[in-house]
């Protein structure tokens, strides 16, 4: 049993991996630590299941932002502008 | 109830992506798109006197956006001798005879879907925009721009390890305010 101890995982950074692998960032060795982590433990468990619905939900929006680029244009823009009334 | 005050300078980095989100599925076109987001803010600082504090500034900037869609289909619209009614008649040349060109496609999304998925949008702006400045500026590079851990890390100056704690508290909360206003 000491040998598995390095598997281990405690809930807050359980939570942390479980966050990284939504993005797709998690390790090998991470992912098996969660997984293992999640066998035994029901709130972790249920984290998991609800990081995943927001995951999908996120991209089901399929949110559209502007650019750093675009968005200087609307600064100068703005900036001109109030030069102008004051 | 305090009245909103007005706040030029901080217009972009609070309202530009709900703006925009908000014109680009009504108008599929980008260009477009942000020439009436820019018109809005200039519109909105052009009768600064008029706003009366009652609304809060996100919503006034909303009803200017709306009048600069409506403008924009009018002006569309006045070109519309130039429309062209297409009709599709099956061409027996042309198209196969396998059964599978000729059903409809099942997995393309209805308008009630789309629609859905357009105000599902604004809901998470929305939660977004009620998380602290750093933390709604971290998770909307790393989760909907999709810029990697690292350029964001030498951008804010945190480690990666931070970056996550940030994004897994932005996300929890997001998820408690879709709860409340989603579901």
């Amino acid at each position: 049993m000491k040998r598995l101890h390095f598997m281990k995982l405690s809930c807050a950074e359980a939570e942390k991996v479980c966050t990284k692998a939504e993005y797709k960032e998690a390790g090998f060795i991470e992912k098996l630590r969660l997984k293992l982590h999640l066998y035994f433990c029901r709130t972790c468990n249920d984290y998991f299941h609800n990081n995943q619905k927001l995951s999908a939900l996120l991209k089901k929006a399929d949110i559209k932002t502007c650019s750093s680029q675009e968005k200087e244009v609307f600064r100068n823009k703005i900036k001109n502008g109030t030069s102008k009334d004051f | 109830m305090e009245a909103n005050s007005i706040n030029p300078e901080k217009w972009v980095d609070r309202y530009a992506d709900y703006l925009f989100n908000y014109t680009i599925v009504r108008i599929n076109d980008r260009e477009m798109a942000n020439d009436l987001v820019s018109e809005t803010f200039l519109a909105g600082l052009n009768s600064m006197k008029n706003f009366k504090g009652e609304a809060s500034e996100r919503t006034w900037l909303i009803s200017i956006l709306k009048r600069k869609i409506i403008d924009h289909y009018r002006r569309n619209n006045s070109q519309k001798g130039q429309a062209e009614v297409k009709m599709q008649f099956r061409d027996s040349d042309n198209e196969g005879d396998w059964l599978e060109e000729r059903v409809a496609d099942l997995s393309l999304m209805t308008a009630e879907d789309e629609m859905e998925n357009h105000e599902l949008g604004l809901a998470i702006l929305d939660c977004v925009d009620q998380l602290n400045e750093k933390q709604a500026a971290i998770f909307k590079m790393k989760t909907i721009d999709g810029v990697d851990t690292e350029t964001i890390c030498n951008e804010f100056e945190i480690s990666p390890s931070n970056l996550w704690v940030i994004i897994h508290r932005a996300r929890t909360s997001l998820a408690k305010c879709l709860e409340k206003n989603w579901f």
